[in-house]
């Protein structure tokens, strides 16, 4: 395989990187090995988990599958983007509010695939998100708690109060 | 012997409260007990990880960047058994970017399993590393080799799906009599297939072998101290000259306890090449080469008198633990035949595939799932209903207590089909559906022999240090809670370290032991240095030290009452520091923890595809130290349960060893699409085993899931279904030979 590198710009969470990376790269390792991005995690490099869910052009995919050279100046979103400076996504602030996120290694994937759903979907169905996330595996939550932080975080978006109801927090 | 106090505690729960006399070691911090108030215990507590997690901060091994790091993987036999007959290594060294190639095996040796390791390569780039396999000469003397563990000459025989043959005489003379005189007998065979791990975070770690001649390491473990441990023995150094960080885990299940042979070649490729490596797994490699839940074949044969009472129960089982022959063993609740005559056997089976290794509550689905598919065929042969002849037979007064709110919260009563096997009023011919239920009984009150470090600085900062790690659980949060507590003070105010081996001693995470073991460790520390705080408060405003208390965010000194923050100024710059200790348990008022899971399922029986429609659990787990937390690991475990339940299987080629299905695509795990409803009800005991009454959380809510939603197929399609996971096949077979036999 070739050692010889080439350059490219990769526009990511708003900011142009150039970048001098190894062309065979896919876009999940130049983000964490040649942009220092590790909240993109490997989990199976076969697109079948979605731990390295990123925004392509704000559409949810997979970053193991995605060759880098083929997205050079494309808009690319990671989870380093997704809170505004030091204000925490709704996401965010409700996956760490609800124990949304345990080991926490699938998070950055499900809140990706998520924020996409309420950017298109401001108040969607628990079907609704079932579907958006239907690529993303988590091994330790059990998927309710995060189920129920992206209906909050819908609702904080909408400007409602988007507190937990009793029946998040003590069942029905 | 330890020198001890006796204290009187009032233990149990609401429905069986009782005073107990115990004897607290000398030293120790005066436990909590029923009528203790507590502030920060019980509440929920926002991770104090969780933003690190949430923004990409949080730092796992496979996250670890070094300069000049090297990438090393592992060359492995593609047999499953026989010889390795030569190995030449000279191709590799030459290749591009190639540092260095170490053998794993010598020729001679055997191999075991697909996958075995035979060499390990390490190379600037990890694409240079992974050429470099193709380098590796390796010839084998290959051998016939048995992959599944049906095919061992020692299992037993299986004539459409049950096993046939002899029950064994020898000791059973007792359990004979009993079934002789039964009312009723029922007899069957469960079977579970291999279930693996699957961390999001595969397995491996970075070694960096430095000039002073000490190891550092970053790994995706479970046990930190287990790993240094592991390094020291492998690599002959002093344990002092190995540190261990694991400061975010992503998830562990049983399967990361050690340092494995992969982290051995890597710690070896560095010490050889003087240069950081990395060496995790890929998928393929995590499915095959690092661990398994064992698969089994379960034989019950049981009895009831004429009231419905078990009078005879006779286990015979055999584990497909893989290579190594061991930890192939199941196991189940006890607390159903406290008035039987029992007999338990188990035989390994070995076969040439990967070993199993300790997953979530090891043995036990197997063994629950078996024994309460058999405990409903006894509850039919009595004509009760399930949930009434548990009530009959249980022994614990902590699940009887259990199965009552479950009951009544689930709707026992509407959700079971009267007439199992027929749709329910209102729904369409081919929708069935059904409830179940299932125990969950877990044995561990945590040990001795780990330490915590408390420290409170002048500027107010409270530090709690441990060197075990958090695999996800929420210890830090657990250490943060149990600090606050005792000082008065907020959670969020704590800084909690975990996951450094420089750090004082602490446990593997696992067997459920995490929790109960450190957290009356946790709390003596923060007590002592309590005691500590208040004497030089008492010293610098010259009151009586037994004046000065910590309550409520404030250090009340005599008349005065000083803001924490406050009151540590007067610390002066040396801070305050103590080491807890875990003292041995005490009496106590149970040894175990007790559980019950409801589940609701619909069956489609033109597809024959299962949905969780609800899924409810209660759980004990003594004092519950954070309600979020706690729920979080119950729900997690109920969801794997039906994962195991319903998907999850290995599938090995027989004539090969080769996994088939090694990567998430073929191996489904339950995901998003499949989650039901799903309520998760803290149980909490005061068990007076320690300090604070904890006890452990991560197995006993893993134990039930898979049997209740099995019953509940039973209850739904009116056919138990004995084999996991139960796939649609197994579902569409079963119905259609119900429909020949009518």
């Amino acid at each position: 395989m070739t050692s010889s590198k080439v350059l490219g710009t990769f526009v990511v969470n708003g900011e142009p990187h150039e970048v001098a990376y190894a062309p065979h790269k896919t876009l999940l390792e130049v983000l964490r090995e040649d942009l220092g991005l590790t909240g993109t995690k490997h989990g199976c490099e076969l697109g079948e988990c979605g731990a390295c869910t990123v925004l392509l052009d704000g559409t949810p995919v997979v970053s193991c599958l995605v060759l880098a050279q083929e997205v050079e100046g494309r808009a690319i979103r990671t989870i380093e983007g997704l809170a505004d400076g030091p204000d925490l996504h709704p996401l965010q602030d409700l996956f760490a509010e609800l124990g949304a996120s345990q080991c926490g290694y699938c998070s950055a994937g499900f809140m990706l695939a998520a924020s996409e759903l309420l950017e298109r979907n401001p108040d969607p169905t628990r079907d609704e998100i079932r579907a958006a996330v239907a690529g993303n595996i988590c091994r330790c939550t059990g998927y309710i708690k995060i189920f129920e932080a992206i209906e909050l975080a819908a609702a904080r978006l909408r400007g409602e109060q988007g507190q937990p109801t009793r029946e998040m927090l003590y069942g029905s | 012997m330890t020198s001890r106090d006796e204290h009187e505690m009032r233990v149990g729960f609401a429905g069986d409260a009782k005073k107990i006399t115990v004897d607290v070691p000398t030293g120790d911090a005066p436990p909590w007990d029923l009528d203790t108030r507590l502030t920060s215990v019980g509440g929920r507590t926002r991770r104090i990880d969780a933003v690190a997690k949430v923004t990409g901060r949080a730092r796992y091994a496979y996250d670890v960047d070094l300069p000049g790091m090297l990438h090393a993987v592992v060359a492995r036999s593609p047999h499953a058994a026989g010889r390795l007959a030569s190995l030449d290594l000279s191709a590799v060294a030459a290749l591009p970017g190639v540092a260095a190639v170490i053998p794993l095996k010598e020729p001679g040796n055997r191999v075991r399993f697909v996958g075995d390791p035979i060499a390990a390569i390490a190379a600037q780039r990890l694409d240079q590393a992974l050429d470099a396999l193709a380098a590796v000469r390796a010839e084998y003397t290959t051998e016939a080799a048995v992959t599944d563990f049906r095919d061992h000459p020692d299992a037993p025989e299986l004539v459409r799906g049950e096993v046939v043959g002899p029950w064994p005489g020898r000791g059973g003379d007792e359990v004979a009599a009993a079934l002789a005189a039964a009312a009723h007998t029922a007899e069957g065979t469960w079977i579970c297939e291999v279930q693996t791990h699957s961390c999001l975070e595969s397995h491996g770690l970075v070694a960096w072998f430095k000039d002073d001649g000490t190891l550092e390491v970053w790994a995706s473990t479970q046990a930190t101290f287990g790993v240094r441990g592991g390094l020291a023995s492998a690599l002959e150094l002093p344990e002092e000259k190995v540190r261990v960080h694991a400061e975010f885990v992503g998830g562990g299940f049983g399967s990361k306890f050690g340092a494995d042979a992969e982290g051995v070649a890597a710690a070896r490729l560095s010490r050889l090449v003087k240069c950081p490596v990395k060496l995790m797994l890929s998928r393929f490699e995590d499915h095959t080469c690092a661990g398994n839940r064992p698969s089994a074949i379960i034989r019950i044969r049981a009895g009831i008198d004429a009231r419905g009472i078990i009078t005879a129960w006779d286990y015979d089982a055999w584990g497909g633990p893989g290579y190594t022959g061991r930890g192939g063993g199941t196991r189940h609740n006890p607390t159903y035949f406290t008035r039987a005559k029992t007999r338990n056997s188990h035989r390994d089976l070995d076969s040439a595939t990967d070993a199993g290794r300790a997953m979530r509550a090891p043995g036990w689905p197997q063994g629950n799932f078996a024994m309460e598919g058999m405990v409903e065929r006894l509850a039919e042969l009595a004509g009760m209903d399930g949930l009434a002849f548990r009530l009959l037979n249980d022994a614990d007064p902590i699940r009887q207590a259990e199965w009552r709110l479950g009951a009544e919260r689930f709707g026992w009563e509407q959700r079971r089909n009267p007439k199992p096997g027929t749709p329910r009023d209102g729904d369409p011919a081919h929708l069935l559906r059904g409830a179940g239920l299932a125990s969950a009984f877990w044995g561990q009150m945590g040990g001795t022999g780990n330490q915590v470090t408390c420290r409170i600085h002048q500027d107010g900062t409270v530090e709690a240090r441990n060197g075990a790690q958090d695999i996800g659980t929420g210890m830090k949060t657990v250490m943060a809670v149990l600090t606050a507590e005792e000082l008065g003070i907020a959670p969020e105010r704590i800084r909690v370290t975990m996951g450094d081996t420089n750090d004082p001693v602490g446990p593997a995470s696992g067997g459920s032991t995490t929790t109960p073991s450190l957290a009356p460790t946790v709390r003596h520390a923060a007590w002592l240095a309590k005691a500590e705080l208040c004497e030089r408060v008492a010293a610098a405003l010259r009151v009586e030290p037994g004046s000065v208390r910590c309550e409520g965010g404030r250090v009340i000194a005599g008349d005065r009452a000083l803001g924490f923050d406050e009151a540590c100024r007067l610390i002066g710059p040396t801070p305050v520091e103590a080491t807890g200790r875990r003292f041995r348990n005490y009496e106590g008022y149970q040894d175990s923890v007790a559980g019950c899971q409801f589940a609701a399922v619909v069956v489609d029986a033109r597809t024959g595809v299962v949905r969780v429609e609800k899924m409810l659990a209660v759980q004990d787990c003594g004092l519950v130290i954070d309600t979020l937390l706690a729920e979080n690991q119950v729900l997690g475990a109920m969801i794997q349960g039906m994962s195991y339940a319903l998907h999850e299987q290995r599938i090995v080629d027989r004539a090969t060893g080769r996994m088939l299905n090694g990567d998430f695509l073929n191996y489904k795990i339950s995901g998003p699409a499949d989650l039901p409803d799903m309520e998760a009800i803290m149980f909490p005991v005061a068990n007076g085993k320690n300090n604070v009454g904890a006890a452990g959380l991560g197995e006993p809510p893993a134990i039930a899931a898979p049997a209740a939603i099995a019953n509940a197929v039973g209850n739904a399609i009116g056919i138990p279904l004995r084999h996991l996971p139960i796939t649609l096949d197994k579902v569409l077979a079963a119905l259609a030979e119900a429909r020949r036999n009518r």
